[in-house]
């Protein structure tokens, strides 16, 4: 679902020529659409087109065999030299050809011959997908305000982070940027953002009456941030952000909400409110880059984050929900709410081919608080860590995200993959040679984990997410219909906090391209990577430890027959032996064996402003396990997706 | 009431003002005069060129010139990094049968938008065109710059082959070749291979894409621009500049295109690059806001490098 020229679309068009037009149109405002159709096919029975829909509600979007369209317009216009606005129209995809004739009356339960009649869910209705006013006022120190839809794009991964595709201007705000220092040298955005409904609190939401009764009152909810940035010398860099995520609920304790409103009762005609969440972050991050030595630059960021959930309000889903909770449900020693809180600091050198032969190398400390937590960060599309990480692979790019919000789902079997990085503490280096045809990377990764701990209550205050140990298979996720590949989902994503660990992990990273002199465009791409993974558990147990090993070998070819025609094909190998991934404390546990090769190839066509790609993927897996307790098991699977689109 | 009012907004005010302080005096020119000032202040003449026999050389180009005519200022979206589209070298590195082309920035080339979901080449919002003017002679070349660009050059010194440095797939790069400017498609050169590394954009040509050795007496402009993946029709994957920046718009220009849609270039050496360079942009018809003439653009210089 989340195509990448949309995207950039979105991002380099609809919100982008804020400034005017550059054509002289008859009418007062400027148009460009886009129309983008995929087509996906999958040896399995789900019809649909997208891989990994949300697992939380039925939805009819998910599946992985299906003709889908969606177009988009976008309209804007000059109002003055310092005003502009703008809107998105797009419409929503799920109408299949026979839809055409529904009116969209029909209701669950009803008898339809047709087959597939669920009314407005197979219509393809259009939907204002985003508006904005922008205006640049006489006002001191003020220089631009916008008002209205956002991508939050402003801030960063540690405390707001920019929105995944389809979250992309569902928000509103309003903006003020502004310059106290000209010159760019003292700059300052502040904002305020109405928090979403879904996703940004306890339970992923911020109050849905059905499920915390208490909690209903979402219109209240905001989030308020402020942005400081400063260059004190040209080579030096500072920006501070600051946020604040408010959550409230009406007062249960209002007397409004409460009894007769007769006036011996002394209501007042109001109700208060109280706080169901708040979360707090800030980071300031330093950039130098000396113009006496190009060669090098130096980053680094420091942050904090607070959350506090008030479990009168919200549904402890830790308790409730199997673990599944993108906060931690902190208590004191007496059973009493606090706020969880953590901090996180990253030093990043880069050193760019000093000696002039072509050897660059970048190393970074990490080190993230065991409860450092950005509930409105970057929920994908962001990387901060340098690391490939532990679910990157040949075919998979993958990044890390300091946030239990991470959202592996509304994409396909192509897309990335983002794990969350809270608690990791260790390095990374990367040593980089790029001599004309040849580019060759090592990396080496050691993480150490502050979430290491004996005896933590994942009961009720730390969310497990259930599945705490064993690789990820991201490519074998969606193998089966249903989203949570129950049969073998190894470590969810989200994870980062065991009831007993003490782990450890190396990576190690081996890559090579080539530049083919005979061939047309060939480019020949290798990569290796090792991980090594051990988590003791109990430390006093010898037999609990898992100790997970994973070889990947990756190679591919891409060629250029024509000079609008890219072809590439490649293969993937991956082998895991996991000594006691499956079991617990009390039945013992046991190891695994994961083969899978993976084949994948595909085409990239421009021509006269159509782009066109198709991607075909075929994997066998084998997972073998220890009988009699579980069974092996294997994958066969087939799927492709061809995309089409123009823009106009 | 008064004293205790002031106790509290006291401290930061003074605050305020000694950061005011010790920035402008840090970043003196930036703050008295015009950013053209500024940065001609604050630029330093590079050194001579470094040649080699085989054709190849290092041009440096002054930093703090990334404004175009003096005026430009980044979008306003934070994937603009200071620094992003300020070239400080320029190198052309002849090896065996390829020739290795080198723009370095003052920023780490990122890659926001994820290019290799959309086939890129692991870098997302620079984008540079290598003009070379290979005989030095009148009557020979071609004097339009490439659309999006709004510039031209001069006469003897016109252009005989371009490289475009892009982060989109060759394929999208030919493609709007092939739409946008088909006559000069034997001229336009899209690299065998395009990549980042630090602050370095990378292209790796094959000579014979080139016409033969470079040579010491061929001419070169670097232009530098933005990566636009949507680019309006008149454009090659280039990124406008606006009277006011945007999220992703540059501003300082105007809102027609008779301003050059550049943001930074090499000039010839001997005296001040920056003040050169500002004034090379700044010489285009204001007046011509429809139906704009190339002789209404700005008319920017070859720069021989090693020509004897």
């Amino acid at each position: 679902m989340q195509r990448p020229n949309i995207r950039a679309l979105v991002a380099a068009v609809a919100l982008s020529a804020l400034s005017g037009s550059a054509r002289a149109d008859n009418l007062n405002f400027d148009a460009s659409g886009q129309i983008y159709m995929k087509y996906m096919y999958q040896n399995n029975n789900t019809q649909g087109c997208l891989s990994m829909s949300n697992p939380f509600w039925v939805d009819t979007i998910q599946g992985s065999n299906g003709a889908c369209a969606e177009a988009l317009l976008t309209i804007q216009a000059k109002i003055g030299p310092k005003v502009s606005a703008g809107m998105v129209i797009q419409s929503r995809w799920g109408a299949l050809w026979q839809d055409w004739w529904e009116n969209g009356d029909l209701k669950p339960g009803v008898y339809d011959t047709s087959g597939a009649s669920l009314g407005m869910d197979h219509a393809a209705y259009m939907k204002l997908r985003s508006a904005w006013i922008r205006f640049g006022p006489p006002i001191p120190t003020v220089e631009w305000i916008t008002v209205g839809s956002t991508d939050f794009s402003m801030w960063n991964a540690w405390t707001v982070g920019k929105a995944r595709y389809i979250d992309r201007f569902n928000g509103d705000g309003v903006f003020v940027e502004g310059s106290i220092i000209p010159n760019n040298l003292f700059t300052y955005t502040i904002g305020a953002m109405a928090l979403p409904k879904l996703w940004a609190g306890p339970g992923w939401q911020t109050g849905l009456k059905d499920s915390d009764p208490l909690a209903a009152l979402y219109g209240t909810d905001w989030d308020f941030a402020v942005k400081l940035g400063t260059r004190p010398t040209r080579d030096l860099r500072f920006t501070l952000i600051g946020s604040l995520a408010k959550d409230w609920e009406a007062d249960r304790y209002s007397p409004m909400l409460t009894g007769p409103p007769n006036a011996a009762r002394g209501a007042n005609h109001s109700v208060g409110l109280v706080t169901r969440f708040t979360g707090a972050n800030a980071s300031l991050e330093g950039v130098y880059t000396p113009s006496s030595a190009e060669w090098i630059s130096i980053t680094g960021l420091f942050a904090g984050s607070s959350n506090y959930v008030n479990p009168a309000y919200a549904t402890n889903e830790v308790l409730n929900g199997q673990g599944f909770s993108p906060v931690v449900f902190k208590t004191d020693k007496y059973g009493n709410p606090i706020a969880s809180n953590g901090l996180a600091g990253t030093l990043l050198v880069e050193v760019f081919d000093p000696f002039d032969i072509g050897l660059s190398a970048r190393f970074q400390y990490f080190n993230i608080g065991a409860e450092y937590n950005a509930i409105m960060g970057a929920r994908r599309e962001a990387d901060v860590l340098i690391t490939s990480g532990i679910i990157g692979g040949g075919f998979t790019r993958a990044g890390q995200l300091p946030t239990l919000n991470v959202a592996n789902e509304f994409q396909d079997f192509d897309e990335p993959w983002y794990e969350a990085c809270i608690g990791w503490n260790g390095i990374t280096a990367i040593l980089e040679f790029v001599k004309g045809p040849l580019k060759l990377t090592g990396e080496y990764t050691f993480i150490g984990y502050n979430t290491n701990m004996q005896n933590r209550d994942v009961k009720t205050q730390y969310p497990d997410f259930l599945y705490t140990n064993g690789f990820t298979d991201t490519t074998a996720f969606t193998a089966d219909a249903d989203y949570a590949n129950v049969y073998d989902r190894g470590k969810d994503p989200r994870s980062v906090y065991a009831q007993n660990q003490d782990r450890q992990t190396h990576i190690a990273v081996l890559t090579a391209q080539y530049l083919l002199p005979v061939l047309p465009g060939g480019v020949l791409n290798l990569m290796g990577k090792y991980i090594h993974d051990q988590d003791l558990r109990i430390i006093s147990n010898p037999n609990d430890n898992y100790v997970g090993t994973s070889w990947l070998g990756f190679i591919s070819l891409t060629l250029q027959p024509l000079p609008e025609l890219k072809t590439t094909i490649g293969y993937e190998y991956t082998h895991w032996y996991e000594q006691g991934r499956e079991g617990n404390e009390q039945s013992g546990y046991s190891p695994a064996t994961t083969i899978r090769d993976t084949v994948q190839g595909g085409i990239a066509y421009a021509w006269g402003g159509v782009i066109f790609s198709y991607t075909l993927q075929y994997f066998w897996k084998d997972l073998l396990r220890t009988p009699p307790a579980y069974y092996n098991m294997n994958w066969n699977v087939w799927r492709s997706k061809a995309t089409i689109e123009v823009a106009f | 009431m008064r004293l205790s009012i002031a106790r509290w907004f006291l401290p930061p005010a003074a605050l305020l003002a000694g950061w005011t302080a010790a920035v402008l005096a840090a970043d003196a020119p930036a703050a008295v005069t015009s950013p053209a000032t500024t940065a001609a202040a604050a630029a330093r003449p590079p050194p001579n060129p470094t040649c080699t026999p085989e054709g190849g050389f290092t041009f440096a180009d002054p930093i703090g010139d990334d404004d175009g005519p003096g005026t430009y200022k980044y979008p306003t979206d934070p994937v603009y990094k200071p620094g992003s589209f300020d070239m400080t070298e320029f190198q052309v590195l002849p090896q065996g049968n390829q020739v290795e082309f080198r723009v370095s920035v003052r920023s780490r080339i990122e890659d926001p938008w994820d290019s290799p979901a959309w086939g890129g080449n692991g870098f997302s919002v620079q984008m540079a065109f290598i003009f070379i003017d290979t005989d030095h002679k009148a009557g020979s070349g071609v004097l339009d710059g490439l659309p999006g660009l709004n510039i031209r050059f001069a006469p003897d010194e016109a252009w005989d082959k371009v490289v475009i440095i892009s982060p989109q797939p060759a394929t999208r790069v030919n493609s709007e070749v092939s739409q946008k400017c088909p006559q000069w498609k034997s001229r336009i050169i899209v690299p065998r291979i395009t990549r980042a590394q630090g602050r370095t954009l990378v292209a790796v040509v094959d000579k014979s894409q080139l016409g033969g050795d470079p040579s010491p007496n061929w001419g070169y402009q670097v232009v530098m621009q933005s990566n636009e993946g949507f680019p309006a029709k008149t454009d090659l994957l280039t990124r406008k500049v606006n009277e006011f920046e945007g999220q992703h718009r540059f501003g300082g220009g105007t809102d027609y295109d008779n301003d050059p849609h550049v943001i930074d270039i090499l000039v010839p050496p001997n005296g001040d690059p920056v003040k050169k360079q500002h004034e090379i942009l700044s010489k285009y018809n204001k007046a011509a806001t429809t139906d704009v003439k190339p002789e209404d653009l700005a008319v920017v210089p070859m720069v021989y490098p090693c020509a004897k």
